[in-house]
């Protein structure tokens, strides 16, 4: 341990240039974390309620869009939304795509498909977990269907939801970092850039290493204080 | 709990990596007896890098220049050749890890990575080039000022571009071919490679050539060479003489010919190179 104390040179890394990339990375991951989340929280309810529709064909197409989407590693996601998809585009939309950080939105799209599949479940349980009897009451009470869902279901299946659709951001946070293949460039692309220039390998991926852990501990913690803060009130 | 597994998981694969990386610095026996031990001598090259290395289409082996350099060292050695496939940002960490024993991987002679690995006698000279669609109009490198060039992750590719052109802005990926797509894909202005690879790319693209353009001026000269772990004297003795004794029996020029001479994608009329030194300039 003391050998390893003494062979690190952190500061090299940890100052001028090679720091700006470390932290510019560091910036991207969260942008992406951030802009994903946002994204996901609507999609993965659409396709929750697809999932819970009484019509087959609403079912249906929530319950690929799930299975769909998980069956398929994250690596292979980013690499099909870039390389592959893209070109399917119309030539216009294209060209503005690729004028318009082209490798920031494929990865957002990405990460946006695969963590809404997740989030879809975690969803779907939340609501599956509030007692039918509460829509019934709903209902007689005269609400629609998705004013049930508004008013009634969706309070009370959000918070039970909710801790498990932390640990998925935080999943979240953790894959941005394969956005590297696709020349995103966030916290792991600007780490091996540093590691690249620098040679210093081990204290790059030690840097790195606790910027993810720090910003990973931040929201274990967030979800330890809601589950604390709100708890799971059974009906 | 699950997702704090996974995370500590990460932690312990990334620190183990730092462990290796430290202890491959501390003392050990002398390679050159372990390879003879272990009968096998470990080649790391890319594999995505023709004619350096790459898989051939019908036999689905990797074969190229490099791969025979390294075949020839092996068979000095007395040992049996293993062909391990690296990406260029894993080449060096890989060889200092003891993983492979040497790098036949396009790999360029600098300064600043004679710091952490010891270099053979150069084995290939190339500069590094430009490929840019012809409707971009691009015709000189210094237009390229603010426009997006593609290359691969962990080479020399990146820093030269920017410093031939610092306002460039550059993405970067994990093989050569990857970044070549980007370029026909419209993706960025331009493809930054090592020249030889860059011929060979543009070799590849049958009629669409004519799309296509490299530029004349060269942003940088490579001099590569086999990568041996730092301190290795006696390995890299022998690799050397490996080296000399293919440049003087004429084999090394035939293995030029036969991987870049005439008839080849690259196409080159004749080697402008000896291997006789492990010196670059600078």
């Amino acid at each position: 341990m003391i050998e390893l104390a003494s062979n690190l040179h952190l500061s090299q890394i940890l100052t001028g240039e090679f720091r700006a990339w470390l932290l510019s990375g560091f910036w991207m991951s969260l942008q992406l974390t951030f802009c994903t989340l946002l994204c996901a929280l609507p999609l993965s309810t659409a396709i929750a309620l697809l999932r819970l529709s009484s019509v087959a064909v609403l079912r249906w197409i929530g319950f690929w869009m799930v299975e769909g989407v998980r069956s398929v590693p994250l690596l292979a996601h980013l690499l099909f939304w870039y390389f592959a998809a893209p070109e399917l585009l119309p030539e216009s939309a294209r060209a503005w795509l690729y004028e318009h950080h082209a490798e920031t939105l494929c990865a957002i799209f990405a990460l946006t498909l695969y963590t809404s599949a997740y989030m879809a479940e975690d969803l779907r349980s939340g609501i599956r977990s509030v007692p039918t009897t509460q829509v019934e009451a709903g209902r007689s009470l005269g609400l629609s269907y998705l004013r049930t869902m508004r008013h009634v279901v969706l309070p009370q299946a959000i918070r039970i939801a909710i801790p498990p659709l932390i640990s998925q951001t935080l999943n979240l946070w953790k894959n941005t970092s394969i956005a590297t293949v696709i020349g995103t460039a966030e916290l792991m692309y600007q780490a091996q850039r540093v590691e690249t220039a620098s040679f210093r390998g081990v204290e790059t991926f030690l840097v790195t290493t606790l910027a993810y852990l720090t910003v990973s501990l931040l929201i274990t913690g967030f979800a330890a204080w809601y589950q604390h803060r709100f708890p799971i009130r059974t009906a | 709990m699950q997702s704090k597994i996974i995370s500590l998981a990460r932690v312990g694969a990334l620190t183990g990596i730092a462990a290796l990386l430290l202890g491959a610095g501390l003392a050990r026996a002398d390679q050159l007896s372990d390879i003879k031990k272990k009968g096998e001598l470990i080649i790391g090259v890319l594999g995505t890098d023709e004619p350096h290395s790459f898989v051939d289409p019908k036999t689905r082996e990797i074969v190229g220049y490099e791969v025979d350099l390294g075949k020839a060292i092996a068979k000095q050695i007395g040992v049996k050749p293993v062909i391990k496939q690296l990406t260029v940002a894993a080449r060096v960490p890989e060889l200092q890890q003891g993983r492979v024993d040497i790098l036949a991987a396009a790999l360029t002679h600098t300064k600043e990575r004679e710091a952490v690995i010891d270099f053979s006698l150069t084995t290939f000279l190339t500069g590094q080039k430009v490929m840019v669609r012809k409707d971009s109009g691009i015709t000189q490198v210094a237009q390229l000022a603010g426009k997006r060039v593609t290359t691969v992750k962990g080479g020399t590719q990146e820093p030269n571009m920017r410093k031939a052109v610092p306002s460039v802005q550059v993405v970067t990926f994990e093989t050569a071919p990857q970044a070549f797509v980007a370029l026909q894909q419209r993706k960025a202005t331009a493809f930054v490679n090592d020249e030889v690879s860059l011929q060979d790319a543009f070799g590849k693209l049958g009629p669409a050539q004519k799309d296509y353009v490299i530029l004349p001026q060269s942003i940088s000269s490579e001099a590569l060479a086999i990568g041996i772990k730092k301190g290795e004297s006696s390995l890299k003795a022998v690799v050397d003489s490996t080296l000399r004794d293919l440049e003087k029996s004429g084999a090394a020029e035939k293995l030029f010919i036969k991987w870049f001479g005439p008839g080849t994608k690259v196409n080159y009329p004749k080697r402008e190179f000896k291997i006789d030194t492990d010196q670059i300039p600078g």
